[in-house]
């Protein structure tokens, strides 16, 4: 989370628990396997040993060294303040203050069902995961997975000519929103009778076949709006059109961005349709993806360029749909007159201003379906 | 193995190398079968079985190859097809990530040849460092092994498939964008 190395672990009796995955005899890294399972943890530097509920249990020369004196209970790993999921998506925060897990997501939460639980059992993540380093400032990937459908005809344009996706957001007839459902949270939508699939004929042929178990799954909003790409404030982005992926942008200082991406496929969808996403995954989003590597090449010199002095004070645009976006009661969110619009740019660093500026939570000005944690009404 | 087939296979890697190197792609997808299984996976990170820092809870389940596994996500997984639209996005003058294209250079070394399951098939090992200068400060290093089946096909090897480890969990290169 951020810089802070967590480890999250489903205990012994079954409880999940998320952890600074740091030693507090002298804050060695504790853990340094990326998954297994085991009982208990144990300290490479001296051997603390931690059960995996956390208790600190086991303190070599304990009697001899500490002489009974330090107290066992107060050491345990230092645990994440809130731990809550969404339908399986863990998330957590490090301010027991911070607004409830429902809350900070408020309507963002149908836009990730239309992502994570479009069918009976949700989803499931294909084995394996990609992991890799980005020479860019996070916040680049988080506002292009949400709000840029203006790159794809012109920066992804080689890989639609080429037969790696539909290319959804390339064609004049396309339809669409930019929308954002409070909060910072930001999506790309197209209409519901867009098709932005991955390009196999075996995943196309699924997705017309479950689209009306979907739509009634989802609600009438799906006849309105088909959500291809968002990003869930700060750094959780997802995206279903030409991959089916789901990453978190982990900062790695101003200038470097830890990617750990992921593919997912309805639990239910049949072995060929999720071998499919697998290799659209491969082939699309991840290192050598496609799509990905042209976007990570202008990021990194969208970020290098903000290390000069007189570059980093250059204003940059994002007016585009200025004044054209409007509150759409249907969606419950902010939605854009075109399906191209920088709207969600503006929400997503308005967001990121109020925060970093904000001295409280009771402080943040909250926005559309944000109606808990002491606050009233709307912005 | 036969001295003359081993010669044989470690100047046909050298001459693919240098092929890669001058951006020969076309000229390089010619090398590869029909039907050319290539791949590339990563390496976890994991405790041995052996480790003293945990406590397994279920033996029989424990993972501790650290290399990806078949069916799960690959750094690379293509097929000739998918490899010649990857060459043909190259050629369309829009691919920023090689526009200014990579400076690659292929140093390929412990090149093991063993007899393959059929006649006119080798198993090959090979060791690889891969150094990539880009724009003007832009470098990267992969490093890895390759396990090849090459085949003779009318005369001439040809790769029929070939298997890349690349030895990093975290991928330090922002991209894949050169073949290997």
């Amino acid at each position: 989370m951020g810089e802070d190395p967590v480890l999250v672990v489903r205990d012994n009796a079954g409880q999940v628990r998320a952890f600074l995955n740091v030693c507090r005899h002298r804050g060695n890294r504790l853990c340094r396997a990326e998954a297994g399972n085991t009982a208990t943890f144990t300290c490479a530097y001296h051997g603390w040993t931690y059960r995996n509920d956390g208790r600190l249990v086991g303190v070599p020369y304990l009697k001899e060294a500490y002489h009974n004196e330090l107290d066992r209970e107060r050491w345990g790993l230092a645990s994440v303040a809130q731990l809550d999921n969404y339908k399986g998506l863990y998330f957590a925060t490090f301010d027991p203050e911070a607004p409830t897990l429902r809350e900070y997501l408020g309507e963002m939460t149908w836009y990730l069902d239309a992502f994570f639980d479009r069918r009976e059992g949700g989803v499931e993540v294909i084995g394996g995961m990609h992991k890799w380093v980005m020479p860019c400032n996070w916040k680049f990937p988080a506002e292009n997975f949400g709000g840029d459908a203006y790159h794809v005809p012109w920066s992804h344009l080689s890989a639609v000519k080429t037969a790696f996706s539909t290319g959804i957001t390339t064609k004049p007839e396309t339809t669409g929103s930019i929308v954002s459902p409070g909060n910072g949270h930001i999506l790309i939508c197209v209409g519901p009778n867009d098709v932005g699939d991955p390009p196999m004929p075996e995943i196309l042929e699924y997705e017309k076949e479950i689209r009306p178990e979907v739509e009634k799954r989802l609600g009438p909003r799906s006849g309105r709006i088909n959500p291809i790409v968002g990003t869930a404030f700060p750094n959780f982005s997802m995206l279903r059109a030409t991959s089916r992926t789901f990453r978190v942008w982990h900062p790695r200082g101003p200038d470097n961005t830890e990617v750990w991406s992921w593919v997912f496929t309805d639990r239910t969808a049949p072995p060929h349709v999720k071998e499919a996403i697998r290799l659209a995954g491969i082939r699309g989003f991840s290192p050598s993806g496609t799509f990905e590597q042209d976007d990570m090449d202008n990021w990194q010199e969208c970020t290098r360029t903000c290390r000069g002095v007189v570059s980093r004070r250059l204003a940059v645009n994002t007016q585009m749909g200025l004044g054209h976006e409007r509150f759409d009661a249907n969606l419950q969110a902010w939605a854009s007159d075109f399906r191209m619009s920088e709207s969600n740019h503006r929400q997503f660093y308005r967001r990121w201003a109020q925060l970093m500026t904000a001295e409280s939570w009771a402080a943040v000005p909250r926005s559309n379906g944000w109606a808990g944690n002491g606050h009233t009404g709307h912005e | 193995m036969n001295e003359d087939v081993s010669r044989e296979v470690e100047q046909f890697l050298y001459r693919e190398a240098r092929l890669l190197d001058k951006r020969r792609f076309r000229e390089w997808l010619e090398l590869l079968t029909e039907d050319v299984r290539y791949w590339m996976g990563s390496r976890s990170n994991r405790y041995p079985r052996s480790s003293k820092a945990i406590a397994i809870l279920d033996p029989d389940r424990y993972v501790e190859d650290d290399l990806t596994q078949e069916g799960e996500l690959a750094i690379l997984e293509e097929t000739k097809q998918t490899l010649s639209q990857r060459v043909a996005r190259l050629d369309t003058g829009m691919a920023w990530a090689e526009d200014p294209p990579s400076r690659s250079r292929h140093l390929i070394t412990n090149i093991e040849v063993e007899p393959g399951d059929a006649a006119n098939e080798v198993k090959v090992y090979s060791n690889f460092m891969v150094y990539r200068s880009r724009a003007e400060t832009e470098q990267d290093f992969y490093v890895g092994a390759r396990r090849d089946l090459l085949r003779r096909v009318a005369g001439s090897w040809k790769i029929a498939d070939r298997k890349i480890i690349l030895d990093q969990n975290v991928l330090l290169a922002k991209n894949v964008s050169i073949f290997f």
